[in-house]
């Protein structure tokens, strides 16, 4: 691109040359257009060849007429068109060349945030960003050091660091500038911009250096907002995700409640249907016709029971809580009562019994701490095999002074170890082949819970898969 | 990287010696020497040509153990290729004023600097001493001293009549050969080399270049073969400020001194085809 300029300079050259040399040929004042041809073309440093070409060509015509004439008005003449040309190709050639740098820079930039906005490590981000800043700057070398916050801090450099620092062909004969700006976007030094160059560093690299700095530090800055912001919706998705899926296993629980409570209110309604209309409709003997009565109390008894568990539920979910009678009773009687009629209730299980000497009298609900026993030993009994053992305690608590615990163990089925924080929840029935027809809501446990926080006590419960489970019931004396 | 991997030394600076002492030894032995020369120039009429020759021997090997001073950061070693070098330059003036053919000698001075820079290549490679990046820059070189010394012929034709001639083959390869030992490599080795070289590691280029170069042009405009004459003095600050800002460029660009040495000879290979 040099060559055009030249080749116009020779042209003109020429030109004078054949005019008679003649010192103040107006065409002297052409020698400006390829100097301004080569700045724009080449930068400063075309311009400044090409001008100061133009002026050795010049310099011939003029320096006789010095010599002839002293400081004359044509000779003022000819030294301004002779330095025009050089002023000229320098001034705009370095107007083009800051022109040209200020674009390489502002492209760098936008490549270096997009680039630290991209999706592979903040290592290999960085170092793209220290080699972009290499081609912006026009320097040898590029280091960035950043400050990860947690350890050891991460640095990146351009060309990558297996280069040896001090190159002996260059480092020596020419010597190396070296730059250090702090990476602060206004709230701190994030880290340090390095950079090296073999040679001079000029005004223009050092305050285009600041203003990348800069830059570069709000890039860092914004790279890592976008980072947190990304895990922080990440960490927002996965929340969503889990409440959506608990929600879900809610709203499952919920209709297999509804199919559930159909099916246990219709079990007993059946056959209070079943037993009235018989008695209405037949002339039944009255042996058989108590046995009727028998059983149609049985199952309104059970009826009362699962409506009063579901009030009780209802209670307790809409944060009115139970309403306890206290009053001292004496447990030992009514545990053995309970065991006795589930041991008549269910012959082929084997209930044993075993209660303190010491026991105290409990200070309690009689009728809570009645539905609890009866929920666990019903539990007990649905997921136990037929000629299992059930095992119920009654004892002051060695771990806990001043609580009476009320154990109920069995040698069923037991419950997994990721079911049991949820088997005090309500409507949640552990999924198992062998008591999947197990008849139930999923409100013993739940109700067990709530009555024994409502006397201050707590259950705890142990269980292995296969080897049976144990609950305890701690109550206040 | 350095700056991320070098440690940080803040003594090194400290703990390099002093230039002084050894600079001003060198100056006052030149000095000495140049002094001799005259006097024994003038006391010895006839024989005053060997004054002369003692006197500009003195001068250059002053340059040239500067030169080394200041490459080797004034350390020990710097004697040794300098009293060689003076050896050398004397043995070569001398020479040169017993038989034209004689000023061959100076072709010895490079030869013997060569041998000495071979030893200190590292260290001299922080003056320059070394092939250039590009060898086209020996080219280029060439070439701008060429063409300023054309440049030179045409407007001291122009201006002030001089004339292009040659009548003596052998006087002209003889100060060619003085420029080629003696005159340019001087020049070269303390100006541009040892000069340039240290005040461009302290500063930017063109102050380095500016100082340099102005140290070069006292140099030539002390020198008492200049023509004494206003228009020559001008035409000698113009040209060789230009040779001289020419000759730091091609050693920041090409990290050598060689390009700027074949532009200086080539220079004034072509001023010494001037009548003056």
């Amino acid at each position: 691109m040099i060559a055009g300029p030249l080749g116009v300079v020779a042209l003109i050259a020429a030109a004078i040359a054949a005019g008679a040399g003649d010192d103040g040929s107006p065409l002297r004042h052409l020698y400006l257009l390829p100097a301004l041809w080569a700045a724009l073309a080449r930068g400063a440093h075309g311009g400044a060849l090409v001008g100061l070409l133009a002026g050795f060509l010049q310099a011939p015509l003029i320096f006789p007429l010095i010599e002839r004439a002293g400081l004359s008005r044509p000779v003022v003449d000819g030294l301004v068109s002779l330095t025009i040309p050089l002023a000229m190709g320098l001034t705009v050639g370095r107007l083009v060349d800051q022109s040209r740098g200020r674009g390489v820079q502002l492209r760098a930039l936008l490549e270096i945030q997009r680039s630290l906005a991209g999706e592979t490590t903040f290592g290999a981000r960085l170092a793209q960003v220290a080699a972009l800043t290499r081609r912006a700057l026009g320097v040898d070398r590029v280091g960035l050091l950043l400050d990860a916050g947690d350890g050891a801090p991460l640095t990146a450099s351009a060309p990558d660091a297996s280069e040896p620092a001090d190159s002996p062909s260059s480092g020596s004969a020419t010597p190396c500038r070296r730059l250090v700006l702090p990476l602060d976007a206004g709230q701190g030094p994030v880290g340090m911009l390095a950079i090296e160059r073999n040679g001079d560093l000029g005004a223009a690299t050092r305050g285009a250096a600041q203003a990348l700095a800069l830059h570069v530090a709000l890039a860092v800055e914004n790279a890592r907002l976008t980072e947190r912001q990304r895990r922080f919706a990440q960490e927002l998705e996965d929340k969503v995700a889990r409440a959506t899926q608990r929600l879900r296993e809610i709203d499952q629980a919920k209709s297999e409640f509804l199919s559930m409570v159909s099916h246990e209110l219709r079990t007993p309604l059946t056959a209070l249907q079943g037993f009235s209309e018989l008695l209405l409709a037949r002339d039944v003997p009255p042996d058989r016709a108590r046995r009727y009565l028998h059983h149609v109390q049985t199952e309104s008894q059970r009826l009362g029971r699962i409506v009063a568990d579901l009030l009780d539920l209802s209670r307790i979910e809409s944060g009115r809580g139970l309403s306890l009678r206290r009053e001292p009773f004496d447990l030992r009687e009514l545990v053995e009562c309970n065991v006795e009629v589930f041991a008549c209730q269910h012959a082929l299980h084997r209930f044993d019994l075993s209660v303190a000497a010491s026991l105290p009298p409990l200070s309690a609900d009689r009728d809570a701490v009645d539905r609890m026993l009866k929920n666990l030993l019903s539990n007990a009994v649905k997921y136990s095999p037929r000629g299992g053992r059930v095992l119920v305690q009654a004892r002051p608590a060695a771990d806990r002074p001043g609580l009476v615990e009320l154990a109920v163990e069995d040698d069923g089925v037991g419950i997994p170890a990721e079911a049991l924080p949820r088997i005090f929840e309500p409507y949640v029935r552990i999924a198992h082949p062998e008591t999947a027809a197990a008849p139930g809501l999923g409100l013993g446990l739940s109700l067990v819970r709530a009555l024994a926080h409502a006397h201050g006590g707590l259950v705890e419960v142990e269980s292995l898969p296969g080897k049976g489970s144990r609950f305890r019931v701690l109550l206040p004396a | 990287m350095r700056l991320l991997t070098g440690p940080f030394e803040i003594e090194r600076a400290s703990r390099a010696p002093s230039m002084a002492r050894p600079l001003a030894a060198v100056a006052a032995t030149a000095a000495l020497g140049a002094g001799a020369g005259l006097a024994a120039e003038t006391g010895l009429g006839a024989a005053g040509g060997i004054g002369h020759a003692l006197a500009s021997a003195s001068l250059h090997a002053g340059f040239l153990a500067a030169g080394w001073v200041v490459a080797l950061d004034g350390r020990e070693g710097w004697r040794g290729p300098a009293l060689r070098g003076a050896a050398a330059l004397v043995l070569a003036a001398l020479a040169a004023r017993v038989s034209l053919a004689g000023a061959l000698a100076y072709l010895l001075v490079p030869l013997v600097l060569a041998r000495d820079a071979g030893a200190w290549r590292r260290s001299l490679e922080r003056i320059g001493w070394r092939r250039p990046h590009a060898p086209r820059a020996i080219l280029l070189g060439a070439a701008a001293g060429t063409f300023l010394g054309l440049h030179l012929i045409v407007a001291a034709s122009l201006t002030l009549g001089y004339a292009v001639s040659v009548p003596d083959g052998s006087r002209y390869l003889a100060a060619l050969a003085y420029d080629v030992g003696a005159n340019a490599l001087t020049a070269e080795w303390l100006f541009r080399g040892a000069i340039f070289s240290a005040l461009w590691r302290r500063w930017s280029f063109w102050p380095a270049a500016v100082v340099s170069t102005a140290c070069a042009l006292v140099r030539y405009l002390l020198d008492p073969a200049l023509p004494q004459a206003i228009e020559a003095m001008a035409g000698a600050t113009f040209y060789l400020s230009l040779l001289g800002l020419a000759c730091c460029a091609l050693r920041a660009w090409s990290g050598s001194l060689l390009p700027g040495y074949f532009a200086t000879v080539a220079f004034f290979a072509a001023y010494r085809t001037l009548l003056v």
